[in-house]
């Protein structure tokens, strides 16, 4: 077992690679009662496309099935899995995103139990017709509540203008038609590619001694038979640079305008500390452009054509990036030519003193965040499978100068990157 | 838990020591009865006490200070809890030990002077252009609750069971009282509530509790004050109609049904229906998630929630539109259920570990410390997660089931698409 320490945070964080090849951390939290661990596969909606496990021929599976495997592995042959966290007192929980799937539990007693009900039920898979039809009408009404949802509509309407073919651009979940299309043999398909512990990661933070928990999780791990780790071979094809739609919009029956700039990225084929440093001076710039201490929040706010849902972010991973800045609007053409100027006039708004008042502020914001065990786990893991550590970001961002803000920006300020999307009232509201 | 001491009559201040974080945390929390037209007046305040003071008169200014304070957290709060409105300052910042070379936690303390004592104000009074339009943002997030069918359905059910009532009014008000808000009538509600309101301040950090004691008792000069009691809930109010039915452009219907129960937080049998809710509706191991969704797959969610300073339990599900009759058919089989006692040990074990659990991970964040202890201090025992936990172990299958026989259906509200 290695030991990393984070000194200035005060934190030891511990590490194994199992013989299974499964990465197991552990970050013990002095004072807490509560523990939380995530089990987490580097799957998800964009990999549909893959040549599966053993087999030579590339297959394209339909839509969804990430999202789709993640529900049904909580059903048994004895029954639900939920009954045995929650038999032990613990909350149990799962989600899908374009590259993980994750499953999880928070707890105060019984962790050791919950620890091996959480490696068990990931890691015996049970899948039949029937238990796989019956899923069908329960994701179908999460479908439909997700459609109902116009800040939803909203985010993927932006990210479905700006790719023209990466399958990011396609709902996590899948559509009603395509789940349909679902079976056991497909899960099982993607189950065993996927599913390999060398491709998992195991997080727990919290109250617990990293030594008894690294043995108790290798001796699970040892009395399980898996094949030899194969590397997976996924496809994806080339992506343009531009965005395919620069401008759509969509009414639903909403109270008021909903607008979202989308810039596409172009450097999205990054790792390790180049990737965090690139992802890092794309966020402060952003802040330094947007943020509430900007000029152009101040006039935007002034001029009332924004309310308290303005917001930005920038998402990167392997393969696609995209930056969103929007908000509800009365005025939603104004606000996204607005938001398009501040982008083209970047350069200008860049100075040494605000570069450093947001690198100030990220740095308040990764330490408030180190106080929670959900951001812990879930983002050291999106940042390993990306080959980064989540506990250099702070060192990172001190070294971060007002020339890497302006040059990271540079790969997502291009015109032909740019694309607006909104959503219109239907129709006459009633009050 | 938190060492209490009163800074004056009415301001009470909660400190407590802890090296669990890396952070500090402040709270202070301003109380009144609930009434819409203070609702309205108490969120706009809290829009403008946070848009800027009299030593950061733009905006930009104090945002670009707090930024520089290593992004500390700063903001304010309307809502409510029972028949109490409450108006929240919290602030968190970075402990100084995790930082490489700045000292910002007496910065912190007088900037609380700064954003409480010193408004941003003109001939002694707030500023024209700030509050209008800040009322405009009270009003935006207002409407914006029509956007999210859920929230609105939500909305709607609690205006038909109980119109009139402390459940019904919003801590932000209604578009018409925030619309009548004036720059003296908010003056006026700010000199109110700093000087009637009855005050808590929470403070949770690693901390030198005595030097923040006296240094608190300097940055917040309270007077003493004789803060109104809040009566619980004595407002008599009747369910519209027992039966709703509206339409939007949408495609899930959204079944929300309210019931009223007789117990109320702080009840002698309030442990007991704690437990009732955990067995019908509050977690995936409940028989409305087992049944609703597990064996006949009509909807993703269906669960219920115990309003327990209103004595109202709320069950909410997301179907489709046709299947209205068979959900609500299959939710009223589960409130039966219990009714008939059919409660294995199972569900009932697994509810009281869930509740504890619940509690001790609550107890682990810094907010959680301040609002559990907020709530539960006024009650006659000492709290603590020992004393909980053996009050819901003592409930019984029976226990229950008196529970189940004194919940009664008082309203059905349904919202889904206009094709349906």
């Amino acid at each position: 077992m290695q030991t990393i320490e984070f000194k200035q945070l005060d934190e030891t964080l511990y590490y194994k690679k199992l013989s299974n090849g499964l990465d197991v951390y552990i970050l013990p939290k002095k004072g807490f009662s509560k523990t939380f661990v995530t089990f987490t596969t580097k799957y998800g909606s964009i990999d549909r496309t893959f040549v599966p496990i053993g087999e030579s021929e590339t297959i394209t599976v339909p839509d969804g099935i990430a999202h789709f495997l993640e529900h049904k592995m909580f059903e048994k042959e004895h029954g639900d899995v939920f009954q045995e966290f929650s038999e032990a007192g613990a909350s149990a929980n799962a989600f899908t995103s374009f590259t993980r799937t994750a499953y999880l539990f928070s707890a105060t007693d019984n962790i050791y139990k919950s620890t091996e009900t959480l490696l068990n039920f990931v890691q015996e898979p049970y899948f039949t017709e029937q238990t796989v039809n019956k899923e069908k009408g329960i994701i179908g009404q999460e479908i439909t509540m997700y459609d109902d949802q116009p800040d939803w509509r909203l985010y993927f309407g932006a990210i479905e203008n700006m790719f023209h073919k990466h399958p990011v651009k396609i709902d996590i979940a899948g559509t009603i038609e395509s789940i349909d299309k679902i079976t056991a043999e497909h899960l099982y398909t993607c189950y065993n590619t996927f599913y390999h512990p060398s491709n998992m990661l195991l997080f727990v933070v919290g109250g617990i001694d990293p030594t008894e928990m690294m043995a108790f999780i290798e001796k699970n791990q040892n009395k399980k038979q898996f094949p030899e780790p194969t590397p997976i071979e996924r496809h994806c094809e080339d992506e343009p640079k531009e965005v395919a739609i620069q401008e759509r919009e969509l009414k639903m029956d909403v109270q008021k305008p909903k607008v979202y700039v989308g810039l596409k990225a172009l450097e999205t084929n990054l790792s390790g500390e180049e990737m965090l440093k690139h992802e890092l001076s794309v966020q402060i710039g952003l802040e330094c452009l947007f943020g509430r201490a900007s000029n152009f929040y101040t006039e935007v706010y002034e001029n009332g054509l924004i309310d308290e849902s303005f917001a930005y972010d920038f998402s990167l991973e392997k393969g696609y990036g995209f930056a969103l800045i929007g908000s509800d609007s009365s005025q939603p053409d104004k606000l996204a030519e607005l938001i398009k100027t501040q982008i083209n006039n970047a350069e200008s708004t860049f100075t040494e003193e605000k570069v450093e008042r947001v690198k100030r502020k990220k740095i308040g914001f990764f330490l408030r965040a180190l106080n929670s065990m959900e951001f812990i786990a879930n983002q050291f893991t999106r940042y390993e499978f990306n080959d980064m550590n989540l506990f250099d970001a702070v060192p990172v961002i001190e070294k971060l100068t007002l020339k890497d803000i302006v040059e990271a920006f540079k790969t997502i300020q291009g015109e032909s990157q740019q694309t607006v999307f909104k959503i219109l009232p239907s129709s006459e509201r009633k009050e | 838990m938190f060492l209490s001491t009163k800074l004056a009559e009415g301001v009470t201040l909660h400190i407590r020591q802890t090296t669990q974080f890396k952070t500090v945390n402040f709270s202070i929390k301003w109380r009144r009865p609930l009434t819409m037209k203070d609702a309205a007046e108490r969120a706009v305040l809290s829009n403008v006490l946070q848009h800027s003071n009299g030593k950061f008169k733009k905006s930009a200014e104090f945002r670009s200070y707090l930024d520089d304070l290593f992004g500390t957290v700063l903001y304010f709060d309307a809502s409510k809890r029972g028949s109490e409105h409450t108006v929240v300052l919290n602030v968190e910042t970075v402990n100084d030990q995790y930082l490489a070379q700045n000292k910002v936690f007496n910065e912190v303390l007088d900037l609380l002077n700064t954003v409480i004592f010193q408004p941003n104000f003109e001939n002694d009074k707030f500023v024209s252009s700030i509050v209008e339009r800040e009322k405009e943002m009270v009003i935006q997030r207002i409407h914006s609750i029509f956007d999210d069918k859920t929230r609105y359905a939500q909305h709607r059910l609690t205006q038909i069971i109980r119109p009139n009532h402390p459940a019904s009014i919003s801590a932000n008000g209604t578009i018409d009282t925030v619309k009548a808000v004036t720059i003296d009538s908010l003056t006026e509600a700010y000199h109110s509530m700093i000087n009637e309101d009855k005050i808590d301040i929470y403070v949770v950090g690693d901390i030198d509790v005595e030097a923040v004691q006296k240094k608190l008792t300097e940055a917040l000069p309270f007077k003493d004050r004789a803060p109104k009691k809040v009566e619980r809930n004595n407002v008599d109010s009747k369910p519209e109609k027992e039966y709703t039915k509206e339409q939007q452009e949408m495609k899930q219907g959204k079944l929300h049904i309210g019931y009223s129960t007789p117990v109320f937080f702080g009840d002698e049998d309030f442990p007991k229906m704690q437990i009732f809710n955990g067995v019908f509706g509050g977690y995936a191991h409940s028989k409305l998630f087992m049944n609703v969704r597990e064996r006949e797959s009509l909807a993703y969610y269906a669960s219920s929630s115990y309003s327990s300073y209103y004595g109202l339990v709320f069950v909410v599900s997301g179907i489709e539109p046709a299947n209205e009759k068979k959900a609500t058919d299959v939710i009223a089989e589960q409130l039966e259920a219990i009714k008939n006692g059919e409660i294995s040990d199972l569900e009932l074990n697994q509810t009281k570990a869930m509740l504890t659990n619940q509690l001790k991970e609550a107890l682990d964040l810094a907010r959680g410390q301040i609002d559990i202890y907020d709530q539960y201090k006024d009650l006659d025992d000492q709290f603590s997660v020992e004393l909980w936990k053996e009050r819901w172990d003592k409930v019984t299958k029976e226990d229950v089931q008196k529970m189940a026989s004194q919940v009664k259906l008082e309203a059905i509200y349904f919202l889904s698409g206009k094709e349906a």
